[in-house]
């Protein structure tokens, strides 16, 4: 069991001053064996703080981030998944489905987060899964200022996983989950 | 050729992952901190049984000293576990010794050290003699001429000499290396250098300690094994004198007779206390013999040559395993009458004695230093009162600091080493003892700063609180500023915690009427920086620490590099607590930005101290927050953009501070375009001082997408214009070192899925801006696989733009997106289709001249799949896509993954009944 | 091939005391067997005395030698005659030193190697090989200790003597600023004192006028010869410790530690033919421009910024502790 953290677009300090409460207080040092930030952090604290949270942290790079060496994509191998990570705002259109499906065969992975759109979704296609955990702080977005923080957390198990996705509406943090499979056979099926 | 029409919420409805309840999560099933609380409570439960159960400590002491009689081995490990601490310490103290009195490159050698002259052979020749009398120089007396040398020559002929002892002993001629230890050793009988007196003191014992050893070495070689190698018996670590063989003790004997015989006292004592742990051999107390030797070092009449042999005491005694200090006190109690005669020397003819006397006590400070810290180094609270009773500064147990002043050097060590609890509990006295020893071998005031800062390490201890304070300000009170602020500096945490606030007030009145009409020191401002710095970290609450009385007054009087720090702690205290809100505040926070702005130099912004001012500036502006005053705020930024300028950094949270400003008023759902206006005008004109065009690109994006969900379309025209401006500017040549094109890539990209929000204008073209970027592809130098991948983002931007309903609209009603506006319109579906044929054939184009193999072939899937996704499949597009592929497979790998997953895609797609052969692989 | 003949003693310090056998072995180190007609071990111990001109400006006449003492002589047979192997041999042999059956007439003085007086034991051991062959032989030197059974028991009764050094117990003239200003050291010094201890004492500088530049303790060893009629008496500096360097704090006790110089000394004796005695001379140094212009020259002769005392000193072999 590995309990993958994914979250992205906090846009601290610019668009939001701090992680809420909440979900700070829930997110306690050596639980999270990997972290997955899709990008925006923006500021270099950000990355310290999630840093203390577990050291195997792996970021990308949102278009307001202070540090620009972060890459526009990574992939990485946890368990029996391939895992990528892109922030969204290349997406054309932002969180269109083919579109992320073309990223998701030119990194050949089986999960694909991306961020932007600071709205949670998860979608099924092609055998291959595409999360997108939202804002973690519920920042503004490039079409919305009406957006709820939420993160993820996945915990993947051999060739299961679960994503639990927690947002914070009204106040209180709602957890939800979302149960899938890989079956071996289908993803990167040759012709 | 004809756009996939798609249907982006049926799409997304069919592929969504169902999602449902979770009542347990990873982060729910248990409360992470009572796991925390366990591990706690399981560590405390261990430490309570392994030291404060009184039933098994002695049980397990016993079990361990059963192994040591029995197991050698063992034992020796547990009893050798001082001494490396030991040697550890040494080492860093003589680091210290040779750093803390740094010499002139030329030493003045009177003929005395001619050791050091002389060249090797002379040693040969007194080798050869018996008599050790012949070491004596016969013209010790006559002559008084000087040599000078370097000291790196000093130096080097020591470690020479160093060298040759070890040589002599180990071909056997130990007799040779006695003598020339000897000659070493009477080096430290001169003092007129005296500055490289604690550096000679290092070498000499350096080779004095290493002649014991060997001593000793060779006598424990000869208590364990007999002439022929057979092993007599094993000495234990802790071994007697009496399990010493005879002959073993007889070498040892000798070893002391031949020592014991040279004339003069100084060498005399070093080299027996070179051989001193020798003596266990020999006695069962060898301890006895330290008090004799203690004794003896007081026939040395130069203060600084005895005060170094009794350093060197202490430091030998270490190897014994006793704990008795008698010997230590005694050789403290000499140092102080020695300190005593020099301060009541009266002054000489010389104009400097007192410079030289206040020298000589410095150089002797490190001995007085290193015997503290031995005698008090792990005492017990019962221990240190008996040490203090024997220096004769109490009178008992009871009465701890009733009798007589003590010398202010000793007593300033004493206190650094004394254990907390007693200072805590005598802390009136030790005040009262300090006001009655001053004598000027130590500044009063800063044995009144350095109990300060003692009873700081536990102020919850400290007997009377009040008495030791209420005593401190009738000290200080009769000193000037500087001595006044380092005192008060030392007690302030003191006062602070137990909230003594009428004290806290008698020491700002007081600092500010010392302080007022007067230039200040460094030194002052250093101490006042300390006080302020403390009183900021004290207070949670800004506006407390601003509403007392002086501090305003005091920050005020202060300057320079102090200043700033102190300004810069305000700030860091600031906003460490998240936004401010008070306007006061706000305001007296902003000038302090003001000050620490212009103090900055502008030139050297990448100083690392005034990147530190520029980031606290900076997170001062961010963490201002004027609640739903948001004009008020706006001002604010303004006048920060007018004030600070010349941060960058913070031009940029001007920006995205206005952008987010104005999102808040629309959130806020009140009628707030003009202000939204502002705010987005306040963006537009910043955004253009702010370096890097890449930076500038994203924020005029940002910008526009703030006009769009207020509603601004022509706010956000303009800022695309801006954007697009950006792009066509000449600096983005490749090469140049600044090129960023993966940013450059990713943020076009980002421009093409914002105008899908952006109503066309008919007035420019509906296509306007994707033209224009066509335009610049064209004009700029840019490398192939950057041109293709806008040619692909192109043609997605067309394809989206096609849709009957697209993905996503502007959040505000008054904004029409572009398929309500002309989805139906000929012109216009022929427009982009027209525009991105063009664009199909310029990619096919630009891909063939990327010159790596590999990047041409992932470049043609990438844009194969764009291709396949954007339109429906038809022979002509099934051309393009083949062409693609075939490009592909002659740069890539045949089971390359994204070939093979982009050639199933393409696949899946082909409408019924098309002919597939000529992508089957 | 040579022959190699080797005495040695079983103690490797070879000390042994009158009532103890001298014990050891005879190596024999040989290519071919030897025959010879007996091995023989002798014992000879005697106080060899001389008187040399010099210091006490003697006479020429008294120059010479005066009859060596006899305290041992003895030959004993260790083996009747025979044949040695060849290879190495070892004969142990035991020795009483003191004859039982003799009478005591002579003392055992302990050995010593002064100036004049030369106390000296030998042994010596013989390889008769007849008149063909030269006889091989070998001398070792042992050493003697007064027997246990004479010794003083421990701890010595510490007689201590009182001594004052002031300018009114100099016997020699001092600089006037010394005379008029005055000094007073004081102290104890142990007059009879273990041959295994130290020389001990203490020492305080109450006054003194000028700064010290020095205070010494002199070792000195006085053998007299008895030639005729006359006393040749001969005082030899044995050693000389140093136990102020410089001008040391007033009214603070400085200790006389004084290690004795073993080969230099022996147990004051008092024959009649000789005596071997010793004195301590506690000797102060004043700073004085004077001194420095002087070259350095026998520290005991009396000089202007000098203040001395001289004591006797009785060395004596105690029981060790």
């Amino acid at each position: 069991m590995v309990l993958v953290l994914a979250l992205g677009d906090l846009h601290i300090p610019h668009r939001a001053a701090d992680l809420p409460p909440k979900f700070k207080s829930m997110l306690v040092p050596g639980k999270i064996q990997h972290i997955i930030c899709t990008g925006n952090l923006c500021i270099k604290e950000v990355q310290d703080y999630l840093k203390t949270l577990c050291p195997d942290l792996h970021i990308t790079r949102g278009e307001y981030d202070e540090d620009t060496r972060y890459p526009e994509t990574k992939t990485l191998t946890i368990g029996q998944f391939k895992l990528g990570l892109c922030h969204g705002h290349q997406v054309i259109p932002w969180g269109d489905l083919d579109s992320l499906a073309m990223l998701q065969r030119q990194l050949d992975v089986d999960i694909l987060v991306t961020g932007h759109t600071h709205q949670f979704t998860a979608y099924k296609h092609e055998g291959g899964v595409v999360i997108n955990p939202g804002s973690a702080t519920g920042a503004y977005s490039s079409i919305t200022y009406d957006v709820n923080p939420s993160f993820v957390l996945m915990d993947i198990d051999g060739l299961r996983v679960v994503v639990y996705v927690y947002e914070l509406i009204d106040g209180e943090v709602k957890v939800d989950k979302i149960d899938f499979k890989k079956t071996p056979a289908t993803t990167h099926s040759a012709h | 050729m004809e756009f996939r029409p798609r249907n982006y919420v049926a799409e997304e409805q069919s592929h969504l992952l169902p999602r449902s309840r979770a009542d347990i999560h990873p982060f729910s099933s248990y409360s992470p901190q009572s796991i925390l609380r366990q591990v706690d409570d399981n560590e405390e439960n261990r430490n309570n049984e392994e030291f404060f159960d009184p039933l098994r400590a002695p049980d397990s002491n016993a079990s361990v000293e059963t192994v040591d009689g029995h197991d050698f081995e063992s034992s020796s490990n547990g009893n050798d576990d001082s001494f490396p601490v030991q040697t550890k310490e040494w080492t860093s103290f003589k680091r210290f010794l040779m750093q803390r009195f740094p010499v002139s490159k030329m030493i003045s050698v009177s003929s005395m050290s001619n050791t050091i002259v002389r060249s090797g052979k002379a040693h040969e020749k007194s080798s050869s003699s018996t008599h050790l009398e012949e070491l004596d120089d016969p013209q010790k007396f006559s002559e008084t001429d000087t040599k000078v040398i370097t000291q790196q020559e000093y130096v080097s002929r020591l470690h020479e000499l160093k060298d040759e002892i070890n040589r002599a002993w180990h071909s056997e001629d130990r007799v040779k290396s006695l003598k020339l230890s000897i000659k070493v050793a009477r080096l430290l009988m001169d003092t007129s250098v005296s500055n490289f007196y604690p550096t000679l003191f290092v070498l000499v014992t350096d080779v004095l300690n290493m002649l014991g050893d060997m001593v000793w070495e060779r006598i424990r070689q000869k208590a364990e094994f007999a002439e022929d190698g057979a092993r007599l018996c094993s000495l234990r670590e802790n071994f007697r004198a009496s399990d010493v063989p005879i002959d073993a003790k007889e070498t040892c004997y000798n070893w002391f007779c031949k020592v014991g015989s040279i004339r003069e006292l100084l060498p005399r004592i070093y080299l027996e206390l070179a051989i001193f742990p020798c003596w266990r051999f020999l006695i069962e107390q060898p301890a006895e013999s330290l008090q004799r030797l203690v004794m003896m070092t007081r026939g040395i009449g130069d203060p600084l040559a005895s005060a170094y042999c009794r350093l060197y005491i202490a430091h030998r005694a270490q190897k014994l395993p006793s704990h008795d200090t008698g010997y230590l006190i005694t050789c403290l109690n000499d140092i102080t009458l020695i300190f005593t005669r020099i301060s009541s020397t009266k002054e000489s003819a010389h104009g400097c004695f007192a410079d030289s006397k206040r020298s000589l006590v410095s150089l002797m400070e490190p001995s007085i230093e290193f015997i503290m810290k031995c005698i008090l180094s792990d005492a017990s609270q019962r221990r240190a009162g008996k040490v203090l009773v024997e220096l004769g500064l109490g009178r008992s147990q009871e009465e701890l600091f009733g009798g007589s002043p003590c010398v202010s050097i000793v007593l300033h060590h004493l206190l650094k080493e004394l254990p907390i609890d007693i200072v805590s509990f005598h802390a009136v006295d030790i005040l009262h003892l300090i006001k009655c020893s001053n004598d000027n071998s130590y500044d009063q005031s800063l044995n009144y700063r350095l109990v300060g800062l003692r009873l700081s390490e536990q102020i919850s201890q400290i007997g009377s609180v009040e008495a030791v304070v209420n005593k401190v300000i009738q000290v200080v009170s009769e000193y000037g500023l500087d001595d006044y602020l380092k005192i008060v500096d030392a007690y302030l945490d003191i006062v602070l915690q137990n909230q003594m606030d009428g004290h806290l007030k008698t020491i700002l009145e007081g600092i500010s009427k010392l302080a007022s009409d007067k230039v200040l020191a460094e030194d002052e401002l250093a101490s006042l920086q300390s006080i302020l710095v403390k009183l900021l970290s004290h207070f949670k609450d800004l506006e407390h620490v601003f509403s007392l009385n002086h501090f305003l007054q005091i920050l005020d009087m202060m300057h320079g590099n102090s200043r700033g720090i102190v300004n810069m702690h305000i700030l860091d205290m600031a906003t460490r607590n998240g936004y401010v809100h008070d306007p006061t505040t706000i305001q007296l926070l902003f000038e302090i930005s003001q000050a620490l702005h212009s103090d900055t130099d502008l030139v050297n912004m990448k100083n690392d101290d005034n990147q530190q001012q520029a980031r606290l500036i900076s997170r001062f502006v961010r963490m201002v927050d004027h609640g739903v005053e948001y004009e008020r705020h706006l001002a604010f930024l303004m006048e920060c953009r007018g004030a600070l300028g010349s941060i960058i950094e913070l031009k940029e949270i001007l920006v995205h501070s206005s952008n987010c400003l104005a999102t808040k008023a629309l959130k806020d759902g009140k009628k707030h375009t003009a202000f939204v206006k502002t705010c987005i005008a306040f963006s537009e004109i910043t955004i253009p001082s702010i370096p890097g065009h890449i930076k500038q690109l994203n924020l005029y994006l940002g910008t526009a997408e703030v006009a769009l969900l207020g509603g601004l379309v022509s706010h956000s025209d303009g800022l695309i214009d801006s954007a697009i401006n950006c792009l066509q500017s000449s600096d983005w040549m490749e090469g140049s070192r600044t090129l960023d094109s993966d940013g450059i890539l990713s943020s076009i990209r980002k421009l093409c899925s914002l105008l899908i929000m952006i109503p066309g204008n008919p007035e420019v073209g509906i296509l306007h801006i994707p033209k224009s970027l066509l335009l610049i592809i064209h004009s700029q130098s840019w490398s192939p696989r950057l041109k293709a991948r806008i040619l692909c983002a192109i043609i997605s931007l067309s394809a989206t733009l096609s849709q009957e309903r697209l993905p996503y609209h502007a959040d505000h009603p008054e904004i029409m997106g572009n398929d309500l506006l002309f989805f139906g319109d000929s012109s216009y579906v022929c427009e982009l289709l027209s525009l991105t044929e063009s664009v199909i054939q310029n990619l096919v184009d630009v891909i063939e001249q990327e010159p790596s193999r590999a990047a041409r072939g992932s470049l043609s899937l990438e844009a194969c799949n764009c291709i396949a996704s954007s339109f429906k499949i038809n022979e002509h597009v099934l051309s393009v896509c083949s062409k693609l592929i075939e490009t592909a497979k002659l740069c890539l790998n045949a089971k390359d993954k994204y070939l093979t997953s982009t050639i199933s895609f393409l696949d899946k797609n082909l409408p019924a009944g098309a002919v597939s052969s000529s992508i089957v692989i | 091939m040579s022959t190699k003949i080797d005495l040695s003693l079983s103690r490797p310090n070879r000390i042994y005391r009158p009532s103890e056998p001298l014990e050891g072995k005879i190596v024999v180190k040989s290519a071919s067997s030897i025959s010879h007609y007996g091995i023989r071990m002798a014992l000879n111990g005697s106080v060899n005395l001389q008187v040399r001109g010099g210091s006490a400006g003697v006479i020429e006449s008294f120059y010479g030698v005066v009859k060596p003492i006899t305290i041992l002589s003895r030959t004993l047979e260790i083996r009747p005659s025979g044949k040695i192997v060849s290879g190495t041999t070892e004969i142990p042999f035991s020795i009483t030193l003191r004859n039982p059956k003799e009478d005591n007439s002579e003392r055992f003085y302990e050995t010593f190697h002064g100036t004049n007086i030369s106390i000296q034991y030998l042994a010596t051991v013989d390889i008769m090989r007849g008149y063909l062959h030269k006889s091989l032989s070998a001398t070792v030197e042992f050493i003697v200790e007064s027997d246990k059974a004479d010794l003083l028991n421990p701890p010595i009764s510490p007689e201590m003597v009182i001594f004052y050094i002031t300018q009114d117990t100099q016997r020699h003239s001092i600089l006037p600023e010394l005379k008029s200003g005055g000094f007073r050291i004081t102290g104890r010094i142990s007059t009879q004192c273990s041959m295994l201890e130290p020389l001990s004492g203490e020492l305080i500088v109450e006054a003194s006028v000028l700064p010290i530049c020095s205070i010494d303790i002199h070792l000195l060893r006085v053998e007299s010869v008895l030639l005729g009629e006359k006393i040749i008496t001969e005082t030899s500096l044995i050693q000389t410790t140093q136990i102020a360097d410089g001008d040391v704090c007033r009214n603070m006790t400085l200790p006389i530690y004084v290690v004795l110089p073993r080969l230099l000394t022996c147990p004051t004796v008092l024959a009649g033919p000789f005596s071997i005695e010793f004195k301590v001379a506690i000797v102060v140094i004043f700073q004085s421009e004077l001194s420095r212009l002087h070259p350095k020259s026998d520290p005991l002769t009396p000089r202007l910024w000098m203040a001395m005392e001289t004591l006797p000193l009785e060395l004596v072999r105690a029981r060790e502790r």
